[in-house]
């Protein structure tokens, strides 16, 4: 469970109108920007690059390091090596007090922050100077977190600015931004021509000619390492690439990914120490470059969490992360936000201080198709939750649902079906109830949720399975438990569209929940107890496809299975062999109908076919349908095109897009449940652009996304329907 | 991409990126474009000494249309309204300027006065990054201080509005000399 300070941070940032607008605004602002200046060029291809070249340089910092350093003296300059903070913070007073200085100009550096520079500086008599406009606010704002990585004061209005600002000169200043930035400059030009030292961090290290790459809009780094005759580097170990000609996509991708532009105003590249006024007259100026460790060996070692040494620091994963967008950097603390900030927090600071930030990701994976530098993070932040489990344990809560009742598939059955006879009166004959011991948790989710069904599909499926005499494909079902105890009737379509399609069906009964909420609550345990039995059911079913009509299931067993069992000799290869076999029941209609598909163009209504139901109605009268992507479904099994294409070529069905289709609809199994204060406002923007899409109808391909939707249109008051696309399809081809 | 498509493209790009591109078809005719542009920015001019600005005849131009010229000492290009720099290359892709910055002069009078220009051959003008570091390679000594220049300094920290000028130069005109005069260039 989150700490108490953490959901008070949650509560807050949810709370402040004018950070949560600024995000948004942003947000949406920069999904557009980010298209337009990306269009035109292989994105993909760029990835692959600046991945292979940071994985590459990853696996060699001992190497690079040496190089950069022989280069960057070999020009007259110094290179220290820190191992963690409290070195570099050491080193850098060192230089300083050897040279009396009292006032550094800093431009931006994550580093310096990690590395808490500015109090210690402080602490001990110097004064240092953010020279970045966003920084220098917050810095005059005693107290106050930064809510964003590129853009940190992207939260407050102009006339808080001014606020500031008044306080700062001791007279008026109007809310004027044109006269604000007028004011910074000739503010921070003081603080430029009289520091005794700039410090910067870096964008890029490059090793082979001892190169700093800087870049910045404002113009600031090239004042704070030209002016002062002191200039002081703090460099990650992961801002090291190989050579020159590197820099070339890293370049490409970090303004374009980060802010939007083709390129910054400024990008600065430093090879040693360069002239400088010294006082009396020109002279060389004193060059220390700064490598620092802090957590970064030790995150190159780690086979798993390398892969976060990749990243650029674009903060373009935070910036379409839609829980990012409601709670903003404020919440994540730790100077690095978002999914990936967790993981970094959890090396540069501790597994502890990244506990709370990791579970705020509710694993959408909108980051990871975003990323430039191609790092898989909410696969990450799962790893870094296993972790986190494995080090503090289960809460009390999710040890008893998890290993107590998921794990053990009879026990939550029995479970199951009593919950259907006790909440009998509680439902009032609707098919929603407010209170239910849904995932066997007891809070509420402000948010209809579904009845247990009264009769679960492992008891229905006697009636559905006719054997076939010429059966085209022998299939096995796996339901999923919110199928198989919430919808039953889903699973139902699928064996009504299939056996249509000629396809035997058959529903193994040993089949267990997929292990999907162990596997998202880091308990790995659990989950491979799941896996294990899950295979031995389906093996048993000795069918040559198995089918899900779940996408999250669908993951576990293709992708999650094989992972959780690599290495264990009794069961890798049975995971293999189950895991190929598995396929989304979409996929597979659209693979049997592939030939014909009805056209949609063709006349509807001309009889006979048609009877579709309350759902569509028959005659020439369409049915407008909006589809959801799923986010396993899109993001993992890549099928959103498919899942397109087969409803287009159903008759009486018309397709109308939605915005932002493919964004989250706040579900994540148990993530509503946890953190429903986040859940709910995600849900209600999806509410909203089902609403003005028009459509009467919304489709998706995962019963979680049906389950959520319906509750929250239910809670409305409204009359749209959500199916999933098997009860679409079997209904519109009765 | 011929030289004329870059020069085209360049100067798309850059005044896209908010920089102002003055195309002039031979050196002899800086003095007098400069004169006229910079009269209403302010008469104290930081120069930077440079092959374009000698052949030009910028400093005997400049003073003789009353402006006040810079050249060296310990507060150089700290008061003046504009800094002239001649810069190395262009970059089409992204209307970029490069330069090897690793002289001081150099650095200060592109970075502290309010209006920066830019002094560019057009024959300077490559396609991309790429091309221009490959430039710097092959000269043998990459550069201490290397810069690249895109539009004027620029910040949208507060509220994220667009505001030009924050640290560096609010201005940047860019001088775009053709060098083989102005026929084959229809100027
Ligand atoms: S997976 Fe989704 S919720 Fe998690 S960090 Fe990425 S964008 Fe945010
Ligand atoms: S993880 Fe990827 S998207 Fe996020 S800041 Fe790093 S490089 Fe950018």
């Amino acid at each position: 469970m989150a700490g108490k300070e953490f959901r008070r941070r949650i509560h807050r940032a949810l709370n402040n109108a004018s950070l949560r607008g600024a995000l948004e605004r942003f947000a949406d602002a920069y999904i557009i920007s980010r298209e337009q200046v990306y269009a035109g060029r292989d994105f993909a291809a760029l990835r692959e690059r600046i991945a292979a070249i940071k994985a590459g340089a990853a696996g060699r910092y001992e190497e690079l390091a040496e190089q950069f350093t022989r280069a960057v003296e070999a020009r007259g300059g110094k290179v220290f090596r820190a191992k963690d903070a409290a070195a570099a913070r050491e080193y850098i007073y060192r230089v300083a007090k050897e040279h009396g200085i009292t006032d550094i100009v800093k431009s931006k550096s994550f580093a310096s922050e990690e590395i808490h520079l500015n109090e210690f500086l402080q602490e001990h008599g110097i004064t240092p100077h953010e020279t970045d406009l966003a920084e220098w606010i917050l810095q005059l704002m005693p107290g106050e977190r930064p809510s964003h990585m590129v853009m940190p004061a992207i939260h407050l209005p102009k006339e808080e600015v001014a606020r500031v600002f008044s306080r700062y000169l001791g007279e008026p200043v109007e809310p004027d931004i044109k006269n604000m930035v007028r004011i910074a400059r000739r503010e921070l030009r003081k603080k430029f021509l009289t520091a005794g030292m700039g410090i910067s961090g870096a964008n890029i290290a490059v090793a082979e000619t001892g190169t700093i790459v800087i870049c910045t809009n404002e113009g600031n780094a090239r004042l704070a390492t030209t002016v002062p005759p002191v200039h002081v580097a703090i460099v990650g170990y992961e801002k090291l690439v190989p050579e020159l000609k590197d820099i070339v996509p890293i370049l490409e991708a970090l303004p374009r990914s980060g802010t939007g532009q083709p390129i910054t105003s400024y990008v600065t590249m430093i090879t040693g120490p360069v002239p400088a006024w010294l006082g009396e007259g020109e002279g060389i100026k004193e060059l220390h470059v700064i490598l620092l460790d802090n957590g970064r060996t030790r995150m190159a070692a780690d086979p798993v969490f390398k892969e976060a040494l990749q990243c650029i620091r674009c903060a373009s994963c935070t910036n379409v992360c839609p829980v990012f967008q409601l709670v903003s950097g404020q919440v994540y603390g730790h100077i690095y936000s978002g999914g990936i900030g967790s993981i970094l927090t959890a090396f540069f600071n501790s597994l502890e201080d990244a506990a709370d930030p990791q579970s705020l990701c509710i694993g959408c994976r909108r980051c990871a198709e975003v990323c430039p530098a191609k790092i898989n993070i909410p696969d990450l932040v799962l790893k870094l939750r296993e972790r986190v489990v494995e080090k503090q344990g289960l809460s009390g809560g999710y040890r008893i649902a998890l290993r107590g009742v998921v794990a053990k598939p009879e026990l939550m059955h029995t479970l199951l079906r009593a919950a259907s006879r006790l909440q009998g009166p509680v439902t009032c004959g609707r098919p929603f109830i407010r209170h239910l011991p849904l995932f066997f948790s007891s809070f509420t989710a402000g948010r209809s949720l579904p009845a247990i069904a009264g009769k679960p599909l492992r008891d229905r499926v006697k009636d559905l399975e006719r054997p076939l005499s010429w059966p085209r494909l022998r299939a096995a079902f796996y339901s999923g438990c919110v199928i198989d105890f919430v919808y039953p009737e889903i699973g139902e379509a699928v064996y009504k569209v299939l056996g249509r399609e000629g396809v035997q069906v058959t529903f193994p009964r040993g089949q267990a929940c997929c292990g999907a909420p162990a596997i998202y609550a880091g308990d790995r345990e659990t989950a491979v107890k799941l896996a294990r039995q899950n295979i031995a059911a389906l093996e048993g079913a000795g069918a040559e496809v198995i089918v899900t009509a779940c996408p999250t299931c669908a993951v576990a067993l293709k992708k999650d299975f094989p992972g959780l069992l690599a290495g264990d000799p009794a069961w890798e290869g049975r995971a293999r062999a189950i895991a190929a076999k598995v396929k989304d029941f979409t996929e597979l209609v659209y693979e049997l109908t592939g030939g014909r598909q009805e056209s949609p163009g063709s006349p509807a209504g001309n009889g006979e076919k048609q009877h579709p139901g309350e759902l569509i109605p028959a005659g020439k009268q369409t049915v407008k349908v909006t589809y959801h992507d799923s986010c396993h479904f899109k993001r993992h099994l890549g099928l959103d095109r498919v899942a397109r294409e087969v409803l287009k070529g159903r008759q009486g069905i018309e397709l109308v897009e939605m915005r932002e289709s493919d964004r989250c609809c706040g579900f994540g199994g148990s993530y509503s449940i946890k953190y429903p204060e986040i859940s709910r406002p995600i849900l209600e923007r999806k509410l909203k652009n089902i609403m003005d899409s028009g459509a009467k109808l919304v489709a998706a391909d995962c019963p979680g996304c049906v389950l959520q939707l319906r509750g929250g249109l239910d809670q409305l008051g409204s009359d749209v329907e959500v199916k999933h696309t098997a009860e679409i399809l079997a209904a519109s081809e009765e | 991409m011929a030289q004329d498509d870059l020069i085209s493209f360049f100067t798309r790009q850059a005044e896209a990126m908010g920089a102002q591109v003055i195309p002039v078809d031979g050196v002899r005719d800086i003095g007098p474009q400069l004169v006229e542009v910079l009269k209403s920015y302010g008469r104290k001019v930081a120069l930077v000494d440079s092959p374009v600005a000698r052949e030009a005849g910028l400093e005997a131009a400049l003073a003789a249309a009353g402006f006040h010229i810079e050249k060296d000492g310990a507060g150089f290009a700290r008061q003046v309204d504009t800094g002239i720099v001649e810069f190395d290359y262009g970059i089409a892709e992204t209307g970029t300027l490069a330069m090897d910055a690793t002289g001081l002069k150099e650095r200060l009078a592109a970075m502290l006065p309010l209006t920066c220009v830019a002094l560019l051959r057009a024959g300077r003008i490559r396609a991309n990054l790429s091309g221009v570091i490959d430039a710097y390679l092959e000269r043998g000594n990459w550069p201490g201080y290397f810069t690249l220049v895109t539009g004027p300094s620029r910040t949208a920290d507060i509220e994220r509005s667009l505001t030009i000028g924050v640290h560096g130069p609010e201005r940047l005109l860019i001088i775009l000399v053709k060098d083989n005069g102005g026929d084959r260039l229809g100027r």
